[in-house]
């Protein structure tokens, strides 16, 4: 018997159409698109306007090109996983928003919370439901609408964040291609390095939780960077290790974009050349769970059968991971 | 080669120590006790109290009982997918906390959300990670503290919800004990009978939505009950049927705990001794993602290994399922 493997047979993405550009920005708080270019490397970032616009809005689109592109109907879908920290509502979950959206009558899904790795851990569930011989197609689509926990007068993270999505559609491959392996990590000892304090079980929201801005991301940069770049690089280097690969046979890495600096920091002590690395934070900025599908899918005309790809990303927490993934598929990949 | 199915190895639970009775409402809500068991059949729920305390500190006791029980280290632990609608924070995830908090420094953590479905579906991704052979074992946890998102002044909703929280070990088994199957189902049309219309990425907080007690949960009740009636009768019928039992090869319902008379509803409809159904909801009201652990925990003594477990579940919405565990060990 064959081992299953789940392949990745399609990609969406999707970003709203307002722009806020650095220049913007330089209106909006006490920054400058020279600093922000020279620390970040970002030079845009896309917003979702619109009164009670919620994730799913960026969702919905990235399901339906998904379809489009594999030619099947919404209603031929199994499964959708979600993972997002900004769901439409605490209750229900954003996927069956998306699933109703969309006409994907027959399928079930849940929604996922692991922060800027969320899509990895979708990955990780959506392969294994795959490779168990339970479902024959798993849609992972991750996203967040940061800009609804973005604090536009904290000049330290208003420019990093935008919104975005990108999902991917999973099947059974005999011939070995799609998400060979996953490996999740997390370390919480620095919780305050990367939180949004209120809002959730320990200070539920009053008065005083949005007086005190406590509903928006607060990171402290220092420590997000002591983490990410050691993480991130041991992580991979473990991944290519136990599945017997060295930095040579990679054709890409796909790294959480999260700053263009540890990108490129993380690149040169693992030896990879930049033009293998995926990048496109200076247009989208960090759509946190958005970013690692969004580089998939703005890069996937350059991506050939049997191309070696290692994803890697690392959100709030800490939690961050690896995945290996064999691009191409059977017979119907282009 | 054997198919390595998912089996249920150790079991926990936890409510927190206060006792919210009926009585207490009488005097805080003005609803009598009366009332509330006539409407569902709840006399007491457990509340977790204490500044910051939250659904983590529910997750902790639980997931360090099932390492004592199981004879294992934290540090062993691979993985723990914790489900609730009400995580610590909306970032990081409460999964990551609790491993952080009881020391298991190797495993990885994720939160799912699918409400009053949530322990059903994390099972659902837990005994694949199993099958997969990715994992060899996995910690489920289905807790929430509903006390944080229910309205006090709210006669519909604080009478039914409580806090706690339940959880289970999955390891590889050969021998086909274990999760074996399960049917998840979602409707989507269902959101607006049960949802928290604030503190999303739609409806940020913000000064507005906390005056409108736009935070709390909005629930329609009786329609959920005509719509949970109805489905939990046809998805237990057809996870039966697709394996081959009747009724009475049955050992064991476990149904979600929203309220006594969908319990009661279900089980006459199946067809099933109430004697062979789990029931907890009258100690501690619906505690959301916590109800079908927390029923397992509470009636671990009388299992047999060799039990055949129904477990059904309906929520926000909606989302709905039903699995079937063989029962892998004696419980006393």
């Amino acid at each position: 018997m064959k081992k299953i493997t789940a392949a990745i047979t399609a990609v969406g993405g999707y970003v709203p159409d307002y722009v806020l550009t650095n220049a913007e920005l330089e209106q909006m708080v006490d920054t400058s698109d020279d600093w922000i270019t020279a620390r970040f490397g970002i030079k845009e970032r896309r917003i979702l306007k619109g009164m009670d616009k919620g994730t799913s809005e960026l969702c919905t689109p990235v399901a339906l090109e998904i379809c489009r592109r594999r030619g099947i109907q919404p209603e031929e879908i199994e499964v959708l996983i979600l993972s997002t920290a900004t769901p439409d509502r605490i209750t229900p979950s954003t996927s069956l928003i998306v699933m109703s959206k969309i006409g994907a009558s027959n399928a079930w899904g849940l929604d996922i919370n692991a922060a800027c790795s969320g899509f990895l851990c979708g990955l990780n569930i959506g392969a294994s439901f795959i490779e168990s011989g339970r479902y024959r197609n798993v849609m992972v689509i991750s996203g967040d609408k940061m800009s609804a926990v973005v604090d536009y007068k904290d000049r330290t993270t208003c420019v990093l964040f935008g919104d975005g999505a990108g999902g991917v559609l999973l099947e059974p491959s005999e011939g070995g291609f799609g998400v060979m392996d996953v490996l999740l990590r997390s370390d919480v000892s620095d919780i305050d390095g990367l939180h949004i304090k209120a809002g959730g079980s320990a200070r539920p929201a009053t008065s005083i939780t949005v007086d005190n801005r406590e509903h928006f991301v607060q990171m402290n940069g220092k420590t997000v960077l002591k983490y990410a770049v050691p993480g991130m690089i041991q992580v991979v280097q473990d991944i290519l290790h136990r599945n017997q690969l060295s930095v040579a046979d990679l054709d890409w890495l796909v790294p959480h974009q999260a700053n263009k600096r540890i990108l490129e920091i993380v690149a040169r002590e693992l030896g990879i050349p930049l033009e293998k690395v995926m990048i496109n934070i200076d247009r989208y900025g960090n759509t946190s769970a958005g970013t690692v599908p969004l580089c998939l899918w703005d890069y996937r005309d350059k991506l050939k059968n049997g191309d070696k790809l290692i994803l890697v990303s690392i959100g709030a927490g800490f939690i961050w991971g690896a995945s290996y993934v064999l691009w191409g598929a059977d017979n119907y990949y282009k | 080669m054997k198919k390595v199915t998912a089996a249920i190895t150790a079991v926990g639970g936890y409510v927190p120590d206060y006792v919210l009775t009926n009585s207490e409402l009488e005097t805080i809500a003005q609803i009598s006790d009366e009332w509330i068991v006539s409407r569902s059949g709840i006399r007491e729920r457990h509340i977790l109290k204490g500044e910051g305390k939250a659904t983590s500190d529910l997750c902790v006791p639980i997931a360090q009982e099932i390492c004592r029980k199981r004879g294992i280290s934290p540090e062993e632990v691979e993985a723990i997918i914790v489900a609730t609608i009400t995580p610590d924070m909306p970032m990081p995830c409460t999964a990551n906390i609790v491993t952080d908090k009881i020391g298991a420094c190797n495993a990885w953590g994720v939160d799912v959300n699918a409400a009053c479905a949530g322990f059903l579906y994390a099972m659902d991704i837990g005994a694949r990670f199993i099958e997969s052979g990715r994992y060899k074992n996995v910690m489920i946890i289905g807790a929430d503290k509903m006390s944080a998102i229910i309205d006090y002044t709210d006669k519909t909703t604080c009478s039914i919800f409580g806090d706690g929280g339940g959880g289970v070990l999955l390891e590889p088994n050969d021998e086909g004990y274990g999760v074996l199957d399960s049917i998840l189902q979602t409707d989507g049309s269902g959101w607006k009978h049960l949802n928290i219309k604030a503190g999303g990425s739609a409806r940020p907080a913000n000064a507005d939505t906390v005056a409108e007690r736009a935070h709390y949960v909005y629930m329609n009740g009786g329609t959920i009950y005509k719509h949970a009636v109805t489905q939990l009768e046809k998805v237990a019928r057809e996870l039966l049927s697709r394996n081959h039992l009747s009724i009475d090869n049955i050992s064991w319902l476990v149904p979600h705990q929203a309220n006594k008379r969908i319990v009661d509803a279900v089980s006459q409809q199946l067809g099933i001794d109430a004697g062979k159904v789990m029931l907890n909801v009258h100690r501690y009201g619906n505690t959301t993602a916590g109800t079908l652990p927390l029923c397992i925990w509470d009636y671990e003594k009388q299992l047999k290994k060799d039990d055949k477990l129904v477990l059904v579940t309906f929520g926000a919405g909606f989302m709905w399922g039903s699995s079937y565990i063989k029962w892998a060990y004696d419980g006393s």
